[in-house]
C-alpha cells in the first residue's frame, strides 16, 4: 500500500509540471493584456505599455516562464496583479468557503441521489422507478443558475430562511457563515444529484441480479438488509468514483452558482482572474486545484480497498 | 435500521431548528446593524489607489475616502474641495495659485501641507490618464508655502480645475510619505470622511467614519460642501449577478445597489422599503472609428458609417424601456452647460441609400470592416448586432468580432486590428475629460482642424466664447466622424427607504446620509 501511494505521489510531481507548463502556456497564448484591465477604457496604448514593463509582463516569454518555475520549485505562487496580495494568501482566503460548500453540495447530492438510486433500482420497472428517473432528468438538465434564483427568491426573498447572497458579514459566526451556504449548495447538489442517483441505480441494478444477493434472499434476510449489507456494498465502487470526481469538480467548477450568490470562491477567483488576464492568480489557482483533483483520485482509489478487501495494492 | 432512522430524525430536527433560529437572529441582527450602510457592487475594483485608473466602481468606493482639490457642484460646476478657494488666475492666464484649507488631516494623522499637494500633482500627473493629458501645459507644480501651491503653465488651460475635480484618474491629495514615485502608493492614506477598515478581496470593502475629517463649509451641492460621516460604516459588497443584486435590495440585505437591469425596474416598484432611482445623466454608447489605419481611415466610409446607423433600434435593442435611454446627438445632454443641438444634425439618418451612395463616392471596394464587440457589456453586444444588419443593408461587408473584454481592451491598442469598436462613456462635466477627445485614445483622432479647434478650446478661459468653441468641435465630430455616439443611456439604481439624505449622482456616495430607524 505505502509503496503504492509513494508511486502514485511520485507520479503526481510529475503531472502537476505537466500541468504547470500547460497553464503557464495557455494563459500567456490566450490574447487579453492585464495592464489594459487594470487601467480602465480611458488609458492611452502607451499607458498600458508603461504598466507592463513595470508589471514585468515585457519580459520575454521564456525568462517569465524560468521565473515561473523557480517560484514553483519554492512553493511561491507568485504575488496577484490586481489583488495586491500573495496567490497562495488569496487561495487560503477563499479555502473556508469552498471547502464547505463541496462539502454541503456533495453531501445533498449524495442524500439525494443515492438513497432514491437504490429505490429507483429496487422498484425497477415500477412506477416509483420511472418518476425517479424522469425527476434525476429533469434536475440533471435544469441549469443550476435557474435553481440558484428560484431558491433566492422565494426561499430568501419571500420567506427570509435565509440570507440572498454573500458569506455573511465580517462579525459573522461559523454557523451564519455556513447559513449562507445552504441555497447554494441545494443548487449546485440537486443537478449532481441527478448523476449520483443514475449511478447508484445502475450500479444496484448490477449487484442485485448476482448469486449472493439471491441467496441472501433465499436464506431468508430482511430485504433492507439484502440491499444495504448485500447488495449496496458490492455497487458502492462506480459510486465512490462519480462521488470523487463530484467533489473534484466542485472545488473549482461551481463557478455559476458561486457568481449568483455572490460567494468568494475559488471558482470565482478563477474566473474573475481569466476575466482580467491576473497570470498569477489563473496560473497558482489551477495549479492547486489540479492537485487537489490528482489528491482526490488518490483517495478514492484508497478507499476502493476499504469497500472492497478483493481490492489489493 | 431503526438507529439510522432515528440519526435522520434527529438531523432533520436540528436543521429545522438552526434554520428557524437564524433566521429569526439574521431579522434581528440586520435591524440592529442601522450603522452600517451595505452597498452591492458590480465587482471588485480593479484597485484602491484612485490615481491610475478611471474605471467607475474604483471612483464610487475611492472617493470616500480620498479628496481632490476642486469638485463639482449639482450643476457640475467648480467648486473648491481642499482649496479654500477657486484658483486665482494671473493676468496672462498662465498661472493658478491655489490657496490650500489649513488644518486638514490625513488618515494618519498628519496635516495636509502644499509639499504634500505638490508630491500628490506630481505623481497625478505622471500617473493617471487625465493627469497626463496636462503635462504638455504645465510648466511646474512649487509650494509658494505651506498652504498655497502654485501650477505654471506653458500656454492657457482652461480644463485644469475641471481636471483637478474629476473623481476618477483624480488628483488625489495624499501625504508625500506614502508616494513612492510612480509605483504603488505605500499606504491608501486620503483626507475623506471614510478611511479603510478591512478589505477582503470579492467579498467586501470596509470603510469606516474617519473621526478626525476636516469638512468643507457651506450647504452640501452636488459633491461639494460640508460632508458629514452620519453612517458609520459603508460596506460595498461585489455582486455580480444583476438579479442577485435587486433581490437582495428587495429582501433588505443591501441599502444600496447600482447598475440594476432596466427589465428589473417594476420587481424594484413593487418591493416594500425600496426606491429605484434613475440616475440622469449617466453615460453613452460610442462606436470608435480607427482613423489611423484600415478602411475606416477613409473620412467618406465613416460619414456613411453615420448615414447608415438607426441610433433608435440600437438603443431598443440595447436597453429595450424607452425610459432608459433617450435619442440625443448632442455630446452633451440637454440642460448641461455644453448642449448644443445644431452642430448634431447628421444624428439619427438611418438612411441606408444614402450611406449606399456615399460609400461609392467614397471608393469603398467591399473591404471588411472589423468591429470589435463584447458579451461582457451585454448591451454594447446587442446594439452592436443591430449595427452590423444596418451597415451591411447599406453595403458594408462586417466582420463582427465578438471578445471578451480583456481582449477587446488589448486589441483596441493594436491600430491594424481593428476597424471599429463599441464602447461606452460615463457623462463627465468638461468636455476635454471624454476619452475620445485625446489624440492618443485608440481611434487617434489627431486631424490638423480638430487639433486647432482642440487648442482653441482649451487655452479660452472665458466660459460663453469657450462654449462657441466647443460648438466648433462637436461640428468637427459631426462631419469628421472619428466616433459614433449611439445616444444617452441612465442607470438604474435602488435604495432603501431606510437610507435617508442620498442624493442620487453618477458616481453614488453616502456622506451626508443616514440610516433611519
Amino acid at each position: 500500500m505505502f509503496t503504492y501511494i509513494l508511486r502514485r505521489l511520485v507520479g503526481m510531481v510529475l503531472v502537476m509540471l505537466i500541468v504547470a507548463a500547460v497553464i503557464f502556456v495557455i494563459a500567456r497564448v490566450i490574447p487579453g493584456d492585464p495592464a489594459a484591465v487594470m487601467l480602465g477604457s480611458a488609458a492611452t496604448p502607451e499607458d498600458v505599455a508603461a504598466l507592463r514593463t513595470r508589471l514585468g509582463l515585457d519580459q520575454p516569454f521564456l525568462a517569465q516562464f524560468l521565473i515561473y518555475l523557480g517560484q514553483i520549485a519554492t512553493f511561491d505562487l507568485g504575488e496577484s496583479i490586481f489583488l495586491a496580495r500573495p496567490v497562495t494568501q488569496a487561495l487560503a482566503e477563499r479555502a473556508e468557503l469552498t471547502s464547505f460548500l463541496t462539502m454541503m453540495s456533495v453531501g445533498i447530492a449524495v442524500a439525494i441521489g443515492v438513497p432514491i438510486g437504490i429505490v429507483s433500482a429496487v422498484k425497477r420497472g415500477r412506477l416509483v422507478d420511472q418518476g425517479t428517473v424522469a425527476l434525476a432528468m429533469l434536475a440533471a438538465s435544469v441549469p443550476s443558475f435557474w435553481i440558484g434564483l428560484t431558491l433566492i427568491r422565494y426561499l430568501a426573498v419571500d420567506l427570509h430562511w435565509f440570507p440572498v447572497a454573500g458569506y455573511g458579514p465580517p462579525d459573522a459566526s461559523l454557523a451564519e457563515r455556513l447559513r449562507h451556504l445552504v441555497l447554494p449548495a441545494i443548487a449546485l447538489g440537486i443537478p449532481n444529484s441527478a448523476l449520483i442517483l443514475r449511478f447508484t441505480r445502475t450500479s444496484m441494478l448490477d449487484v442485485m441480479n448476482e448469486d449472493y444477493v439471491r441467496t441472501a434472499r433465499a436464506k431468508g434476510l430482511p430485504p433492507l438488509t439484502v440491499i444495504l449489507k448485500h447488495a449496496l456494498r458490492n455497487a458502492l465502487i462506480p459510486i465512490l468514483t462519480i462521488i470523487g470526481l463530484t467533489t473534484a469538480v466542485m472545488i473549482a467548477g461551481a463557478i455559476v452558482t458561486e457568481t449568483v450568490f455572490g460567494l468568494p470562491g475559488v471558482g470565482n477567483l478563477v474566473v474573475s482572474a481569466v476575466l482580467r488576464r491576473d497570470y498569477p492568480v489563473i496560473q497558482g489557482a489551477l495549479l492547486v486545484v489540479s492537485g487537489l483533483y490528482v489528491l482526490i483520485n488518490l483517495a478514492v482509489d484508497l478507499l476502493y480497498a476499504v469497500v472492497d478487501p478483493r481490492v489489493r495494492y | 435500521m431503526k438507529s439510522s432512522v432515528k440519526s435522520l430524525l434527529v438531523t432533520a430536527i436540528a436543521g429545522a431548528v438552526f434554520t428557524a433560529g437564524y433566521g429569526t437572529a439574521w431579522a434581528q441582527q440586520s435591524a440592529a446593524k442601522d450603522s452600517v450602510v451595505v452597498v452591492a457592487t458590480v465587482g471588485e475594483p480593479s484597485t484602491l489607489d484612485p490615481v491610475g485608473v478611471t474605471a467607475d466602481l474604483v471612483s464610487i468606493i475611492t472617493q470616500h475616502v480620498f479628496e481632490t482639490l476642486y469638485t463639482f457642484d449639482k450643476e457640475w460646476k467648480v467648486m473648491p474641495l481642499l482649496a479654500s478657494g477657486m484658483p486665482v488666475l494671473s493676468a496672462d492666464s498662465k498661472t493658478f495659485t491655489i490657496p490650500l484649507r489649513s488644518g486638514v488631516k490625513f488618515q494618519d494623522g498628519t496635516t495636509m501641507t502644499a509639499d504634500d499637494v505638490v508630491a500628490s500633482l506630481t505623481r497625478w500627473t505622471q500617473v493617471s490618464p487625465r493627469g497626463k493629458t496636462t503635462t504638455s501645459a504645465i510648466e511646474s507644480i512649487t509650494a509658494k508655502d505651506a498652504n498655497t501651491v502654485v501650477i505654471a503653465l506653458k500656454t492657457p488651460f482652461a480644463p485644469l480645475a475641471s481636471l483637478l475635480a474629476m473623481n476618477n484618474g483624480a488628483a488625489a491629495i495624499m501625504p508625500k510619505s506614502v508616494i513612492d514615485g510612480t509605483n504603488p502608493l505605500k499606504a491608501l492614506v486620503g483626507t475623506g470622511p471614510y478611511k479603510i477598515l478591512e478589505h477582503k478581496p470579492d467579498q467586501y470593502i470596509r470603510l469606516i467614519r474617519f473621526d478626525d475629517y476636516v469638512s468643507p463649509q457651506g450647504a452640501a451641492n452636488g459633491y461639494g460642501g460640508q460632508r458629514v460621516a452620519k453612517i458609520k460604516e459603508i460596506r460595498f459588497v461585489p455582486v455580480p449577478n444583476a438579479t442577485t443584486r435587486v433581490e437582495g435590495m428587495v429582501a433588505g440585505q443591501y441599502q444600496f445597489a447600482d447598475s440594476l437591469p432596466a427589465e428589473m425596474l417594476p420587481r424594484l416598484k413593487d418591493a416594500k422599503g425600496v426606491t429605484p432611482i434613475v440616475v440622469k445623466p449617466f453615460g453613452f454608447p460610442l462606436m470608435i472609428m480607427n482613423s489611423r489605419a484600415g478602411v475606416m481611415t477613409n473620412q467618406g466610409v465613416r460619414q456613411a458609417v453615420l448615414a447608415a446607423l438607426g441610433p433608435k433600434d440600437m438603443l431598443l435593442a440595447a436597453f429595450g424601456d424607452p425610459g432608459f435611454f433617450a435619442l440625443e446627438g448632442s455630446i452633451y445632454a440637454p440642460g448641461t452647460a455644453f448642449y448644443d443641438k445644431d452642430s448634431a444634425k447628421n444624428y439619427n439618418q438611418n438612411n441606408p441609400k444614402k450611406a449606399g451612395e456615399m460609400l461609392k463616392a467614397a471608393g469603398y471596394k467591399g473591404e471588411p470592416v472589423r468591429i470589435l464587440t463584447s458579451t461582457q457589456y451585454d448591451f454594447l453586444y446587442k446594439m452592436s448586432l443591430v449595427a452590423q444588419a444596418q451597415l451591411e443593408q447599406a453595403g458594408f461587408k462586417v466582420d463582427l468580432q465578438v471578445l471578451d473584454w480583456a481582449t477587446l481592451m488589448q486589441k483596441r491598442g493594436e491600430d491594424k486590428a481593428w476597424d471599429a469598436f463599441f464602447t461606452y462613456h460615463t457623462f463627465v462635466p468638461e468636455p476635454s475629460l471624454i476619452t475620445f477627445i485625446n489624440p492618443a485614445y485608440p481611434g487617434w483622432w489627431d486631424t490638423p482642424e480638430k487639433s486647432a479647434a482642440l487648442t482653441a478650446f482649451n487655452t479660452d478661459m472665458n466660459p460663453v466664447s469657450r462654449k462657441a468653441k466647443w460648438v466648433k468641435l462637436q461640428e468637427l465630430f459631426y462631419t469628421q466622424v472619428p466616433t459614433i455616439k449611439v445616444g444617452e443611456f441612465y442607470n438604474l439604481a435602488a435604495s432603501s427607504d431606510k437610507l435617508k439624505g442620498y442624493v442620487p449622482m453618477p458616481w453614488p456616495f453616502f456622506w451626508n446620509a443616514e440610516i433611519a430607524n
